[in-house]
């Protein structure tokens, strides 16, 4: 095995593995029973290995020169940008001696909800975070639906009967 | 200049520009025509013959069927807890026609060159703003005439949808139960108004579960409030609350 084939091996075996973390973040979502959102769908499985990843250690790296060498030189490898059925990943990895020591993504799938799932999460609030802009001048009023008479009891009325 | 209408069994508030008030008649006719559709308190709405079975959903107008559509792509998106069909049989379009009537609506001032409105029907409202932002206040579910909060919609924040059953008692559908929520309160900021809409009504519907769910899925800014008062927010709802 020459050092380009097993780099690229690492890079196909790399960018599976954080398409399986990506996905095995969605999977832990409350209802892993959902298939489709217009955002995104979360498949069951990631065996797919993405195809054709003649994965080329490409570019920046300390270049690699002797074909015939056994093991990588150390160094930051960036890999080639692999296409996944959840978009395109790519990611950097270090090696020192013949182990891998940073692996760096440079590219994850848009598609993927993990970093939704986390970043958008509701967590409490108290209401002193909120008392402030309840004096604020507004222009609407938004509320669970309203009657006609409950209307009349609202501030949105008092608003529109101000012209606001 | 603001304008207000009944419609829908609610009340329409309209900010216009003056030079534009020659488009409220439009705008009016958009919410009379989809209430005199879909309406279930009409018994002669193209909603209440389906329900009776005079009419067949297949020979329905091309309105309902793809409003229909819609709300089944909806059915699907949220795991049921949004759904055209209550449990007795019955289409029930109430949940979607609203929002996307506000939508039309919208839409027509946009074709119109209106460059800034503000459309709120029944408390959910759709903006549109060339300059400074539109402040709109939240409404304390515990008592109508505060406020809990005040948020900015902004760039392409443009509508706030809010679910609950403070106004009209426990009106949304669990499973095939018509029971008391988890959350009283769900307002929802999104880019367009019928993402808000019904996803605020899947929050109630589905509780803490589907607001963990919901928020993970969609890009919206959510403030919850439970039976106890309790207050939950997205960090986007935090950030969008008016200084």
């Amino acid at each position: 095995m020459n050092t380009r084939s097993t780099l690229g091996s690492v890079f196909a075996s790399v960018a599976v593995l954080i398409v399986g973390w990506q996905a095995g973040g969605v999977m832990l979502a409350p209802q892993p029973t959902t298939t489709t959102s217009p955002q995104t769908s979360t498949p069951k499985s990631v065996t797919s290995q993405p195809t054709g990843t003649t994965t080329q250690a490409a570019a920046p790296a300390p270049a690699v020169a002797a074909p015939a060498a056994t093991s990588p030189a150390d160094g930051t490898y960036t890999g080639a940008s692999v296409s996944t059925r959840f978009g395109n990943v790519q990611v950097a990895v270090t090696l020192t001696g013949d182990r891998i020591t940073d692996v760096t993504p440079l590219l994850l799938t848009n598609a993927g909800a993990h970093s939704v799932q986390i970043s958008n999460r509701a967590a409490p609030i108290v209401h002193d975070e909120v008392i402030a802009s309840q004096s604020a001048k507004v222009s609407n009023v938004g509320g669970a639906t309203y009657t006609t008479h409950a209307y009349l009891a609202s501030v949105q009325s008092a608003l529109d009967q101000a012209g606001f | 200049m603001r304008h207000v209408f009944e419609t829908m069994g609610t009340v329409a508030s309209i900010e216009l520009p003056e030079t534009v008030t020659t488009e409220l008649d439009t705008v009016r006719e958009i919410f009379t025509a989809a209430d005199q559709r879909f309406s279930l308190y009409a018994p002669e709405s193209e909603l209440s013959r389906i329900a009776s079975g005079t009419l067949t959903l297949a020979r329905a107008s091309s309105a309902v069927r793809e409003s229909y559509e819609r709300s089944i792509q909806w059915r699907i998106h949220t795991s049921g807890l949004f759904s055209p069909n209550r449990p007795d049989g019955v289409i029930d379009l109430n949940g979607i026609v609203k929002a996307e009537a506000i939508e039309r609506a919208g839409a027509h001032l946009d074709s119109v060159g209106c460059p800034s409105w503000t459309i709120n029907v029944g408390g959910d409202i759709l903006v549109r703003t060339d300059r400074a932002p539109w402040v709109t206040g939240i409404a304390d579910p515990s008592d109508d005439r505060s406020l809990i909060c005040s948020v900015v919609l902004a760039g392409s924040r443009r509508a706030v949808a809010t679910s609950g059953s403070a106004q009209r008692g426990d009106h949304i559908w669990r499973g095939c139960e018509l029971g008391p929520t988890h959350f009283v309160q769900v307002s929802v900021i999104a880019d367009d108004i019928v993402t808000a809409d019904v996803l605020a009504t899947a929050i109630v519907a589905g509780g803490q579960e589907a607001l963990d769910d919901v928020t993970g899925r969609w890009p919206i800014d959510v403030l919850a409030i439970d039976r106890g008062g309790a207050l939950m927010a997205t960090p986007g709802f935090r950030e969008a609350i008016a200084a």
